[in-house]
């Protein structure tokens, strides 16, 4: 027999006699140091940094700066994070951003396309890479781990078959800067690009059935499935969206900091810590799209405050490796725990029961 | 003889509540003695008293085949020959029958190598010594789960004659003078009990004395010797077994009486006059061969027989949980195998038997569970409305009486096993299903809130359902079917309603040997 939280049901005699009040719990502040300790972090962060090195850190060119590195990296961690509720490991979406990425560059340099249908075909290449996945997981019933690890090596030999293995010229077009350089109220437009994905998944996810049959999906397929959702079919739309995103993601990070032959595996590690590490966040226990987005800031304002103060390189990788083996034993050491505050309430309501109990065995004693 | 458990005046206090209030009980060598109590009851508590997890409040006194517990101490609990079988038996399943049972004492080696010989013999006569006949070398995985906890038993009993086992196992320890056994039926089914008391009783045959912890009334009589009732922690009394029938157990259980289920007697004529809602012909599915099946709105129908049998297949099978061929009519359409959301669509719901590998997904919510199947009602203007959702299960939680009652948006597996289940109810009679099909639906379900959802059960068919109960419990099916269907060989062996419809004739029509087929004797229950 298991700790048992709650009283079993029974149908007991009616009360007559009041029942002991209660004592008033004690009203303590709860300033959810496990739900917001990402805020937390951040503050301290910026406070430690700030004393630091005022001059470098504490500039509107710093926030500036992380906000628009952070978008691509936010992009990819939410191409991540929609899969992953459905409990499907897309690996597959930084070769899949260097992929499309690189072919919009190629479009344009070497085939002189306009900027429209280039994004068009690049997107669409991304969203066909999701296609793909959500076959091989789903038909011929390959682990998502083992079919997107093998589909990003794969991605990346298609993205230097297209390359050339070459590292292209910059397309030269005023368009295709502005698309992510633009600035709007001081900062680049690509953090607005972000903030919108966000909104859009963080509706999905929290707001609509198909969110709801996601979790479900993700916390117990069978179950799910007896519940009348389309387990297979759901998971195959996770992979989709994850594909498409990462190719919004690769051709805003080319539009944003110009080719590059080996961005997207850099990309890869970021987005897996910042959703692991947003699982611990805001809805403890669950993936989650603000949560996600906090980790996300929280990481990058550690790294770059540490690279401004000790112009190391290797802080980056350092950071993300640990981040993420700390977010997952975090959540696993987490799951299924009630919160602080259920603990507590919890705890009343036991109370609460037993005094009632007693109260029945006064009763049926006298 | 000393008795081989004493217990004098323990108390164990938690903060401020007392789970377990002057307990008295004694255990003879060679007795039976069964500890009923409701969950939460301060059951768990006592084991774990007995077992040196918990100290106890001072005063309290345990002697164990005459020696004073220590409180506090695995050590001197098991040096006393003090054992136990827990609900989680804590078997390797992948592991053989004989690596199980010598894992924890050790090996007989000579020279550092096993002697499998002397280890097979040592494995054989430790099951035998509990009544077990099955090979040592099988991997526990194969065995069904009464043999699975009888191997348990075999394990806490296993005590290495000195000089059996090499070096510095060999400490020839006390003969175990207590078995204490933590529901271990919670999850077998029924037919499999009968099995595992059998092995019990040969074991207690030995001269040893077990305390049976259970919430199960059904197994005391014709097995225990003395029944003792624990209530909110103070033991109520202890009777010798003759002396108390099921009604007054039930009494003294709960500490109320429990309002009797009114099943619905005979075949509704209004509805039989009607094509059969659910109609299922040429019925393919693993061990069911070739089943028709009708069903009529207003009833409830139940299915019984042996497992493999094809009994526990059969609803998995119309709803299309399992793979299946044939025909599955609802109210006269037919329904595509496979796909669950057009069975629901067509007004099925499906309670699977297992709970948490499939009918609820444990990390979410209790609020989010119940309203998986249909979450139309709070679908507006683009967005989930969160506030409808709530008001609605809370309802729920009302009408099934959920505690704790502020838990909706807490994660399902916080619930006990009883409220998850009326949970699950709650989330298919939501959608006032035209059919409804239960797989053991009371299965690890304590006694009131099995008599609650039993009330629902036949609620819903006098609204109108279908309701398709398979289950090996034949008290449920007795009390709640208007005619039974018994399956044997994949296929309907005979139908029993009525007045005839009695747990005598149930057993008797699925243990009586077909003409001709020799069996081998496979269920020792009859």
């Amino acid at each position: 027999m298991t700790t048992v939280l709650h009283k079993p049901v029974l149908h007991k005699p009616v009360l007559h006699k009041p029942v002991p009040k209660k004592p008033v719990p004690k009203i303590r502040f709860n300033i959810g140091l496990d739900r917001f300790s990402g805020l937390y972090l951040w503050a301290a962060f910026i406070v430690i940094f700030g004393f630091w090195t005022p001059a470098l850190f504490m500039s509107m060119s710093t926030v500036h700066l992380i906000a628009s590195t952070q978008a691509v990296s936010g992009i990819l961690a939410l191409a991540v994070l929609i899969p992953m509720i459905c409990g499907q490991y897309d690996l597959s979406v930084g070769a899949n951003a260097n992929l499309t990425g690189m072919v919009a560059v190629v479009l344009q340099v070497e085939r002189h396309w306009p900027l429209l249908p280039t994004l068009l075909v690049s997107v669409v290449i991304g969203v066909l890479v999701g296609v793909v996945n959500g076959f091989i997981v789903v038909r011929f019933r390959v682990n998502s781990f083992i079919a997107t690890l093998g589909m990003g090596s794969v991605l990346t030999a298609f993205m230097l078959l297209v390359t050339n293995s070459q590292q292209e010229p910059v397309p030269l077009s005023a368009g295709w800067n502005n698309l992510t350089q633009y600035p709007v109220f001081g900062f680049q437009v690509i953090i607005y690009y972000l903030l919108a994905l966000a909104l859009i998944a963080w509706w999905v996810v929290e707001f609509t059935p198909a969110g709801r049959y996601l979790r479900a999906a993700g916390g117990n397929p069978e179950a799910a499935r007896l519940s009348g959702v389309r387990v297979n079919r759901l998971s195959w739309w996770s992979l989709i969206a994850g594909g498409a995103i990462s190719g919004v993601g690769g051709v805003l990070y080319t539009s944003l900091t110009g080719p590059s032959l080996t961005f997207g595996p850099d990309l890869l590690l970021p987005a897996f810590a910042a959703v692991f590490l947003g699982s611990t966040q805001l809805q403890p226990g669950r993936f989650n799209v603000w949560g996600t987005m906090l980790a996300i800031f929280v990481l990058a304002t550690g790294i770059e405050g540490l690279q401004l103060v000790s112009g190391a390189a290797w802080i980056g990788d350092m950071f993300n490796g640990v981040a993420l083996v700390l977010a997952v034993a975090l959540a696993a050491s987490r799951r299924g725990k009630p919160t602080a505050i259920r603990r507590r309430a919890i705890k009343t309501a036991v109370a609460q029961s037993e005094a009632q109990d007693a109260a029945v065995e006064a009763k049926t004693s006298a | 003889m000393p008795p081989a458990l004493e217990i004098r005046g323990l108390s164990k206090t938690f903060g401020v509540k007392t789970v377990l209030d002057s307990f008295e009980l004694t255990v003879q060598p060679g007795e039976i003695h069964v500890l009923l109590g409701q969950n939460g009851s301060g059951k768990s508590t006592l084991i774990k008293i007995l077992s040196g997890y918990h100290d106890p409040d001072p005063g309290g006194l345990v002697r164990v085949g005459g020696g004073e517990l220590h409180f506090g101490s695995p050590a001197s609990s098991r040096a006393l020959g003090c054992r136990f079988v827990h609900q989680d038996l804590g078997l390797v399943e992948t592991s053989s029958v004989l690596d199980n049972l010598l894992i924890g004492p050790g090996f007989p080696t000579s020279a550092g190598t096993i002697r499998r010989r002397s280890a097979r013999k040592l494995a054989r006569d430790a099951l035998a010594a509990v009544g077990l006949d099955i090979d040592p070398a099988k991997p526990v995985a194969a065995l069904g789960s009464a043999e699975r906890t009888g191997v348990a038993i075999a394990r806490a009993m296993f005590r290495p004659a000195a000089g059996h086992l090499s070096g510095q196992e060999s400490r020839g320890e006390t003969k175990p003078a207590a078995l204490i056994l933590d529901e271990p039926t919670a999850a077998l089914p029924v037919n499999e009990v009968e099995r595992l008391l059998a092995n019990l009783r040969a074991t207690a045959a030995t001269g040893v004395g077990i305390l049976y912890v259970t919430h199960h009334l059904d197994e005391v009589t014709g097995f225990a010797d003395r029944v003792s009732v624990l209530r909110n922690g103070v033991l109520i009394d202890t009777w010798r077994v003759p002396e108390l029938d099921r009604d007054r157990l039930i009494h003294q259980l709960i500490g109320a009486e429990l309002e009797q289920v009114q099943r619905i007697e005979t075949p509704r004529a209004d509805t039989r006059a009607q094509p059969p809602v659910v109609s299922a012909s040429d019925l393919w599915a693993g061990p069911v061969e070739g089943l028709t099946l009708d069903a009529w709105a207003g009833e409830v129908t139940g299915i019984c027989g042996l497992t493999g049998s094809g009994r526990e297949s059969i609803l998995g099978a119309l709803f299309g949980a399992r793979p299946r061929a044939g025909e599955v009519r609802i109210a006269g359409k037919p329904l595509k195998p496979h796909r669950t959301d057009l069975a629901i669509l067509a007004g099925v719901a499906y309670l699977p038997s297992d709970r948490r590998a499939s009918g609820a997904v444990m990390d979410l919510t209790a609020r989010e569970n119940l309203t998986l199947v249909n979450l139309k009602p709070f679908w507006r203007h683009l967005l989930l409305r969160k506030k409808l959702e709530k008001a609605e299960v809370a309802r729920w939680f009302e009408k099934f009486d959920v505690r704790p009652k502020d838990g909706i948006s807490d994660p399902l597996n916080t619930f006990s096993g009883g409220n998850q289940q009326k949970l699950l109810f709650a989330k298919w009679l939501r959608e006032i299903p035209k059919v409804l099909l239960l797989d053991e639906p009371t299965q690890g379900v304590d006694v009131g809130a099995k008599a609650e959802l039993h009330r629902q059960i036949v609620a819903a068919a006098r609204l109108g359902a279908a309701v398709i109960v398979s289950s090996t419990d034949l008290d449920e099916l007795v009390t709640l079917c208007s005619r039974v269907l018994v399956i044997r060989n994949g296929q309907i062996f005979e139908e029993i309603t009525g007045g005839n419809l009695t747990t005598s004739t149930l057993n008797r029509s699925f243990h009586l040997e077909p003409a001709g087929a020799g069996n081998n004797g496979d269920h020792s229950a009859s």
